[in-house]
């Protein structure tokens, strides 16, 4: 059964460079498929770099989650807090 | 959502000077000044020590090896007053330690002015969606000429 979440980004430079990588670790760490778009948009993979950046998610816009698998709800809740992290909070 | 780029903008973000067919130097930074001094000489970098400081600069963040064969340095900066485009391709790949461990075989740098707001994810993220398409990576390594390449573009993001 898939689960999802919709999260409003924070980092000040949106889904990119330090979140967006630590995003799609995340995404490639847990036993779940993951998906992800801006709400009314096609979901794209959210393991894939390229795909995340396709999607030009910048500070203050929405996120549309949904994850697949075992690990559904875990992957999310640290999807949504890397999403939900200033920058310069974020460990390397 | 970002604005798409617009069609016509391919011809002033990256008009035929702004690619390099030749096989580019196989270390990623050496690619990246590669790419630069495309910019460089066609006069669009006021100032290219700190056009490539700032280019490092991301890189250190993270990898802009974004997979499927795909680099795409990019900065903002004062160094440039308008957002320009450069292309290259290898045939040998270039090593971005990018996640999927796929070396870059085709790369963009995209250097965008401070003030430009959201330009460079919008730039950015209409290049990636583009390039997700197996068909536009393939046309843009068969391409014979720089004219090819930015009608490829020009269909591929309009």
């Amino acid at each position: 059964m898939s689960v999802e979440r919709t999260v409003t980004i924070v980092p000040e430079a949106g889904l990119h460079a330090r979140p967006a990588a630590a995003f799609v670790e995340a995404v490639n760490d847990y036993e779940a498929e993951v998906t992800a778009g801006q709400p009314g948009d096609d979901l794209v993979q959210a393991g894939s770099m390229i795909a995340v950046t396709s999607l030009g998610v910048g500070e203050g816009d929405e996120l549309r989650l949904v994850a697949d698998g075992p690990d559904a709800e875990a992957v999310l809740d640290e999807l949504e807090d890397i999403l939900t992290t200033p920058e310069e909070e974020l460990s390397a | 959502m970002t604005d798409a780029i617009q069609q016509d903008d391919i011809d002033e973000l990256l008009p035929a000077s702004h690619v390099s067919l030749a096989e580019p130097p196989a270390q990623k930074e050496a690619c990246i000044e590669h790419l630069l001094d495309l910019l460089v000489d066609a006069g669009r970098v006021e100032d290219r020590q700190t056009a490539l400081d700032a280019l490092l600069a991301r890189e250190e963040q993270t990898t802009t090896g974004v997979g499927m064969g795909i680099g795409i340095p990019h900065a903002k900066t004062d160094a440039v007053s308008r957002p320009s485009l450069a292309f290259t391709r290898s045939e040998e790949g270039v090593d971005f330690g990018s996640m999927d461990g796929e070396p870059a075989t085709l790369v963009f740098l995209i250097l965008v002015p401070e003030e430009g707001g959201e330009d460079h994810l919008s730039i950015l993220s209409s290049l990636s969606r583009s390039l997700m398409h197996d068909d536009v990576r393939e046309r843009l390594h068969e391409a014979d000429d720089e004219a090819a390449v930015r009608d490829t573009l020009r269909e591929a993001l309009a």
